[in-house]
């Protein structure tokens, strides 16, 4: 669960070993079996599994710190862990989208938005238009696409900064999402009917032989499939290299435009694909529901150890950082601290994990 | 290891202990499998919808002072800050400690229908609080009636404010919104007893106090003669009065609102201070559910009220006082 950085361009010139320099994923295992170069390399190597050894420690913390009842250990039961991945799910399947678009040196602002706008759509296009599974939650997932594409294409042609595309593509899709629901939370109900949903939407809420929610599956899936995509792939490569100096991308002859604009349409997608979860999981399509989501899943990758400075980051560590606030606000609530606090709490935490990665720069 | 990531896991285990992992565990001996009965300990769950509005707030507050007047009845709040998602794991997070009674103001019916199925379903007695769930699969409901609500107003205006009639401006919650309809509708009813009196203008300020304001400023200008506003919560009227004020009217319109939280920000505290005229009840149900809740786990009740709808309470200048240390005002 590791990925290396592009050498960061500042200072101009720096003596960059050559292991180092390459972003290559493939011989990343024949790397790590050698003795590291540079004290940068010796930290890149401690810091990627930092985050899963966080997640770890804070696994054993919570344990620790779970009540007991009848002796048995509350936190541990299949129940609650099935619970702790399905309710951050939503957030997960998100962050993994922001996690390429932060490796590129830029932030997706619209997710919670699209999130809303896609739950509203897949409800709509189940209940009122009638169409079946597959062919709304294909309609949506286009309408993601293409609203992260735009957006992408603002970023690389007209050269306006991804935070003030993405902050107006936020009003915009939530614009869009209460006008095409007329401001209220379409009802999904389920049944042959007209105006009904095919029931076979309702395994969203399910769980695979009463333990794996559905949500949750889904979600280490698309998570596995995102780190081979960021380990292994020439895309990849092109996303590290832009976001780790965009102009000597560009000179190389990388695709910047294409791979900016695949990029934001990525994240598009993957928020298009955590509100058909979201429908399926509150059996309504509510426009207004997403709402900061956006900054939960930024908050997950930060604390997975991407920077956002972009060019240096990982996958793994993204979904150790969402499972890591899974746990957090579950142990949090199961220990019933106020409300209020939690948040002190949370706050706390994204905040060291930004103190760490300035300590990393430190060491490099 | 790398010993800053060490310490990063300390801090956040540091954290965890510093705030709460010494608090008191949920009561070991608690358990949905105990029946009920008086002498033993209860933990209720209570899932707020969001503690960002007053009057939410205040009906945490109505619960947790009640519970403590019952032996044995510790409450846990949860708040789902309008987030629906966040109000379905609050819940997951009650049934995994086991609680023996759910409280749950839902955010939005239809999302959080499901998880309180399963809560009743597993044997947990739920009681919901001022928004419904749908379905049947739920303990006992207890809300107010805002068409009452708004007619109370109305029969105050055509006796009381304005006996001799005059024209009245309506500042409106949400517009979409089921208490904002109510409100308007049986305001209606009440001021029909006194035909002298017309509604002049009516517009939504959305509930908020600065929206109240900004709609409040324009309608005075376009109505100097107006005699009266009134408002469908307490914050647009105050925004109202604050209006009036600045257009240097506010001697000649009188105001009212709906809610009287018992808080200092509040309603009852405008009408003692004389800002409004009046403010009408709008009752959060907190106490009447921990009553419930005494009924159902301490004294083994089969059959509770299924539905219980909550009276208004008229607060003037007279009884605003007292009101607000009845209800448990700071």
């Amino acid at each position: 669960m590791t990925d290396t950085r592009v050498p960061p361009p500042e200072p101009a010139v720096t003596e960059v070993p050559p292991t180092a320099g390459t972003v290559g994923p493939r011989g990343a295992t024949a790397r790590w079996l050698r003795r590291p170069r540079s004290r940068r390399e010796l930290a890149d190597r401690l810091f990627a599994v930092q985050s899963l050894f966080a997640l770890l420690v804070v696994f054993v913390v919570a344990i620790a710190a779970s009540p007991r009842r009848d002796g048995e250990i509350l936190f541990l039961t299949a129940g609650n862990l099935g619970n702790i991945v399905r309710a951050v799910s939503e957030i997960g399947i998100i962050a993994i989208g922001m996690t390429f678009v932060i490796l590129l040196g830029g932030i997706d602002l619209s997710v919670g938005a699209i999130l809303g706008l896609s739950a509203v759509g897949t409800a709509t296009l189940m209940v009122d238009s009638g169409l079946g599974i597959l062919p709304a939650v294909a309609a949506v997932l286009a309408i993601g696409a293409l609203f992260g594409a735009l957006q992408g294409y603002a970023v690389a042609r007209l050269g306006i900064q991804s935070f003030i595309v993405t902050l107006a593509g936020l009003q915009v899709a939530r614009g869009i999402a209460r006008i095409w629901s007329g401001g209220l939370g379409i009802p999904i109900a389920y049944g042959d009917g007209p105006q009904e949903a095919p029931p076979a939407f309702e395994l969203l809420n399910g769980s695979i032989n009463g333990v794996l929610p559905v949500p949750a599956v889904l979600f280490v899936l698309i998570g596995v499939a995102a780190v081979v995509v960021l380990r292994t792939t020439a895309f990849a490569r092109h996303v590290y290299a832009i976001g780790g100096n965009e102009k000597a991308a560009r000179l190389s002859g990388v695709p910047v435009t294409r791979v900016k604009v695949a990029v934001f349409a990525v994240a598009g997608i993957l928020a298009a694909v955590a509100g058909v979860v979201h429908a399926g999981q509150l059996n309504q399509g509510s426009p207004n529901d997403g709402a900061g989501y956006e900054l939960d899943a930024i908050a997950a990758v930060v604390i997975g150890g991407t920077s956002l400075a972009g060019g240096s980051g990982s996958m793994g560590g993204t979904l150790a950082g969402a499972l890591l606030l899974g746990i957090l606000n579950n142990i949090l609530a199961l220990n019933n601290i106020d409300a209020n606090v939690q948040l002190l709490i949370k706050g706390l935490v994204i905040v060291l994990a930004a103190a760490l990665q300035k300590l990393r720069r430190g060491i490099a | 290891m790398d010993k800053r990531t060490t310490l990063l896991a300390l801090l956040v285990a540091g954290a965890l202990a510093a705030t709460g992992c010494s608090v008191e565990k949920a009561s070991d001996d608690a358990g949905q499998a105990r029946a009920c009965g008086a002498g033993k300990d209860f933990l209720i769950g209570m899932s707020q919808a969001n503690n960002a509005e007053p009057y939410r707030q205040v009906m945490n507050n109505d619960v947790q002072t009640a519970a403590k007047s019952v032996p044995g009845f510790r409450v846990v709040v949860s708040d789902a800050a309008q987030d629906n998602s966040k109000q379905v794991a609050d819940v997951e997070n009650f049934l995994t400690q086991k609680i023996n009674l759910l409280i749950i103001s839902p955010n939005e019916a239809k999302p959080l229908t499901a998880v309180v199925k399963k809560a009743y379903d597993q044997g947990v007695p739920v009681i919901v609080l001022d928004r419904k769930v749908e379905g049947e699969a739920y303990t006992a409901f207890i809300g107010g009636d805002n068409v009452a609500i708004g007619k109370a107003a109305g029969e105050f205006y055509a006796t009381t404010l304005l006996p001799d009639g005059g024209k009245v401006i309506e500042i409106a919650g949400l517009p979409g919104s089921t208490p904002a309809a109510e409100r308007a509708q049986g305001f209606r009813d009440g001021i029909a007893a006194n035909p002298k009196i017309q509604i002049v203008a009516s517009q939504p300020g959305d509930w908020l106090r600065e929206k109240g304001q900004s709609v409040a400023d324009a309608l005075i200008k376009a109505h100097p003669d107006v005699s009266a506003i009134y408002a469908h919560n307490d914050p647009m009227a105050e925004g109202a009065y604050l209006a009036a004020k600045s257009a240097g009217m506010v001697q000649r319109i009188k105001f009212t609102g709906i809610d009287a939280l018992p808080v200092p920000s509040g309603g009852i505290k405008a009408v003692e201070q004389g800002r409004l005229a009046a403010t009408f009840q709008y009752a959060t149900g907190g106490r009447e559910a921990v009553e419930l809740a005494r009924k159902i786990l301490v004294d083994c009740a089969e059959d509770v009220p299924r539905t219980t709808t909550l009276g208004t309470m008229r607060i003037t200048r007279e009884n605003a006082a007292e009101a607000y240390a009845k209800l448990g005002g700071l």
